[in-house]
């Protein structure tokens, strides 16, 4: 698939930036365009992989805002790109829409600019172009607490209605111990970064290795033809003795498996992308379509594991609509299964995020009620003696 | 967060100072230079170190109810205004003025009879008579520069509550920007009159500031003989703190944050108005693992500062809840908080992600807001771990109550003595009669005791005139 990529907020941007550098470590071609929008001047310059143009800084003459964030409030995120769509209007005039296939909008749903402004660039999106327009966002964790929680249930909302699909990250499901900030943030965009990669840059390599059991983007833009909100597993195994490549940091790396991949070991790998962690968990049962891609060297993808793996999908996933394909990567020193759960309905932790949003609206909407008049009340003496200097 | 600073009065004029100095030596830039102190008093002017004279602003030496220094003081033929303050009684310092003598006001020891005489009243006429002094003064501060500006004043103090009130007034009305205001509060053993002061000064300024961050001076003081004693640590803890909470993310640094704190993050945090309190708390961060190689190599500078472990996450949990616990700027039912912004700063390197995000939640639950922002401020070279938590629009402050309770009183005794042959002796009801019914008195003008806004108002239009 091609696609033209748009990351609004900070981590968005980071994850399209995480996505670049992915394609480019492992000869991926997915990205043709790639543009960042932030409200905060210094988050802007985070991206390595894009070039000054392809940032967009938004709000900046917004009262609120100016360059310098929106604090978290996802209603001014809104409002500053909402005043300034034309400015995101005229960067992605540059992009030759025929030449990609769809386009995808990732944000943090948690913070103020992903929450507020993405929903509004998808919008304008969707009335300019035709290409099915996808999301990417990162759901906030439990410990992000509350006003998070709230602009993530209202922004899960905007993003479920006007995407075509909604591909969900639970951050709570990456969360371990002994990560530092950095590091956490790091590991988790990789992660989301490598899943997204391999699924939606199936079929896009070389030409000349195209095989009869590719996958193709019509196959992967069907599945998600559903819309909802989808699910991403994924597992990978190494396939060469010698574990010196480019990729032999990987995580999930089988460090046992040095024999050729046989078709037990193909369904073992789909088996494990679908129970270990999804990008979201839920009941793979709840899922509507399903698709498999194998990315690795075309003579380790038995013929007769992928098929078996795909009837056992078939049955877990309760539905009769799985696609399987190769990505052939000749070069590459794994193999690696994605599983594509397109429109999963049971996902706990949205349910989770929904429950916390509600309680932190109530609150807020508590605090808001009596703000005024406690705060009189302080400055004021109990028979309101005293007067004021001016 | 650029924020330009202005210091008002003694206290201001210290701690602004003082802030200018600490930001030189901790390479945090938050003024850029966008820092005036004002004043109706020269010498506390005349003695700060990182301030140059022109951003020095002397008011009122023109003023009828201000007393100079110098011998030239207009105005005035007192005999004791070249003496020092401290030797004269308490009594000649009333009469020192002229038109004093009708207000028999409570001067304590603690009053610095110079400049204003610690009369807000005075101090606010004296403002408004110089607004096109203050206006030019102001033009040096770089608006476009700044995403704030603070008004940095002790509310007991005539200039800093009375000076301080114009001030802010004239600031909202021009700046578009917000304006903040942090007021030092007296200490119980400060005078009833400093008190009155103080309780009148929030009326005025919380209303008015985006939000006004609080220092008590009673509960930073305990322990000491005397407030003044303690003015030097009470300043520079105000100063690391307000450093802490405006410097995050203004150091120069070659770490990314991922958490960053955006100015937008603070000023959504202070944008519910109201009382804003402030705590903090460090923790050592244990270096020995690293062995003894580790340790040299830091301390050439040669290392990243703490090898690559990360504090383990309860430790951090814990730092966070202390803070949260900790001595705050102005003690209160933390329950009462609003909003609430969280910074931990340290070598990023230590920071675990987990004991932040259980930290955040803590704070959450502790305070009963789910308006809770955090970030990190990755620090190099630094072997401590800081966890700064601000509360904005806490409502429960037994200080403030206590400071109402003095306060009322101490005004009542303040209008008595001022109303025509009222006495001590009578009861309050009869000075909450007289307080409202009181006419202005033609010669009552500046150091009118009332504190009816009208009477204010028309005592600065004659010293208006009388200026022209």
């Amino acid at each position: 698939m091609k696609l033209a990529t748009i990351g609004v907020g900070n981590a968005g941007s980071k994850l399209i930036d995480q996505m670049i550098e992915f394609e480019f470590e492992t000869g991926r071609n997915l990205c043709r365009h790639a543009l960042v929008i932030n409200t905060a001047r210094t988050d802007l310059a985070k991206p390595q992989q894009l070039d000054e143009d392809r940032r967009v800084l938004i709000g900046d003459t917004h009262q609120k805002a100016r360059g310098h964030g929106v604090g978290g409030d996802a209603k001014i995120g809104a409002e500053v790109a909402q005043t300034d769509i034309d400015e995101i209007r005229r960067v992605f005039d540059d992009v030759e829409i025929h030449e990609v296939d769809a386009v995808l909008v990732a944000a943090g749903l948690g913070g103020g600019t992903g929450s507020g402004a993405a929903p509004v660039v998808i919008d304008e999106l969707q009335k300019m172009y035709d290409e099915p327009v996808y999301g990417l966002g990162v759901l906030p964790g439990t410990y992000e607490g509350g006003r998070p929680a709230l602009n993530a249930a209202r922004s899960l909302q905007s993003f479920v209605n006007k995407v075509d699909n909604f591909i969900a990250f639970d951050n709570d499901a990456w969360r371990s111990r002994g990560q530092t900030i950095e590091q956490g943030y790091e590991e988790m965009n990789e992660e989301l970064a490598t899943r997204i990669v391999t699924l939606l840059a199936a079929g896009e390599v070389d030409e000349s290795e195209v095989g009869e059991n590719a996958m193709d983007s019509s196959d992967i833009m069907r599945t998600l033809d559903t819309g909802g909100v989808s699910s991403i597993g994924y597992a990978s195994t190494d396939v060469t003795p010698a574990k010196e490549g480019l990729l032999a940091n990987f995580k999930e790396v089988d460090d046992s498996q040095s024999e050729s991949t046989d078709a037990a070991k193909i369904k073992g790998l789909v088996r494990r992308a679908t129970n270990s962690r999804l990008t979201v968990p839920c009941d793979v049962s709840s899922a509507d379509r399903a698709l498999i891609v194998f990315a690795g060297p075309p003579d380790v993808i038995s013929r007769k594991g992928v098929e078996s793996a795909r009837e056992w999908l078939e049955q877990e996933a309760d539905t009769v609509d799985v696609l399987a394909g190769d990505d052939p990567r000749p070069d590459s020193s794994t193999l690696a299964a994605v599983v594509l759960l397109s429109n999963v309905t049971d996902t706990p932790r949205i349910n989770e995020i929904q429950d916390q949003a509600v309680d932190a609206q109530n609150k807020i909407q508590e605090q808001d009620a009596v703000r005024e008049e406690e705060i009189q009340s302080l400055i004021t003496d109990d028979d309101n003696d005293l007067d004021p200097i001016v | 967060m650029k924020v330009a600073l202005l210091g008002v009065g003694g206290c201001g004029t210290r701690l602004v100072d003082q802030f200018v100095r600490t930001e030189h030596r901790t390479g945090r830039s938050v003024t850029n230079g966008n820092v005036l102190a004002f004043h109706t008093e020269s010498q506390p002017l005349s003695q700060t170190t990182a301030l140059s004279t022109d951003q020095h602003i002397l008011l009122g030496d023109t003023h009828p109810a201000v007393l100079r220094r110098d011998t030239n003081s207009p105005a005035t033929d007192s005999p004791n205004s070249s003496h020092d303050p401290q030797l004269q009684s308490e009594t000649s310092t009333t009469t020192s003025k002229q038109g004093a003598s009708s207000n028999s006001r409570t001067r304590e020891y603690d009053i610095n009879e110079y400049g204003v005489g610690g009369d807000p009243d005075v101090g606010a006429q004296v403002a408004k008579a110089e607004r096109p002094e203050i206006r030019r003064a102001l033009d040096k501060i770089d608006e476009t520069e700044v995403a704030a500006t603070m008004i940095v004043a002790g509310l007991g103090g005539g200039t800093g509550a009375g000076v301080g009130s114009v001030l802010l007034e004239e600031l909202t009305d021009i700046y578009e920007t917000e304006v903040y205001t942090l007021g030092v509060l007296p200490a119980d053993t400060e005078s009833d009159q400093r008190a009155l002061t103080a309780a009148r000064g929030l009326r005025t300024l919380v209303p008015r500031a985006a939000s006004t961050l609080l220092v008590d001076n009673d509960s930073w003081s305990r322990d000491r003989d005397a407030v003044a004693d303690c003015y030097q640590s009470i300043n520079q803890m105000t100063v690391d703190r307000l450093l802490s909470v405006f410097g995050a993310g203004e150091a120069n640094t070659t770490f990314e944050s991922e958490l960053r704190i955006d100015p937008a993050d603070i000023s959504r945090t202070l944008a519910v108005g109201g009382v804003t309190t402030v705590g903090r708390a460090t923790v050592e961060i244990d270096s020995n693992a690293h062995g003894l190689l580790a340790r040299i190599l830091r301390l050439l500078g040669r290392s990243q500062p703490s090898g690559s472990t990360p504090v383990d996450a309860s430790k951090i949990k814990t730092l966070i809840s202390r803070a949260v616990q900790s001595k705050l700027t102005l003690p209160c039912e933390i329950t009462s908080a609003d909003r609430v912004l969280l910074i931990l700063s340290g070598p990023p390197d230590t920071i675990s992600r987990k004991g932040f995000e259980t930290g955040r939640y803590l704070l959450e639950e502790e305070t009963q807001t789910v308006e809770v922002l955090a970030g990190d401020e990755p620090i190099q070279n630094t072997t401590e771990l800081t966890a700064t938590v601000v509360l904005a629009n806490v409502t429960s402050v037994p200080q403030i109550d206590e400071l109402q309770r003095r306060a009322v009183p101490t005004e009542d005794a303040v209008t008595t003595t001022s109303g025509p042959s009222t006495t001590t002796e009578q009861t309050a009801t009869t000075d909450e009669m007289n307080t409202q019914t009181v006419e202005p008195s033609a010669d009552a003008d500046s150091t009118s005791a009332e504190f009816d806004f009208t009477n204010a108002e028309t005592a600065s239009e004659t010293t208006d005139s009388t200026e022209q």
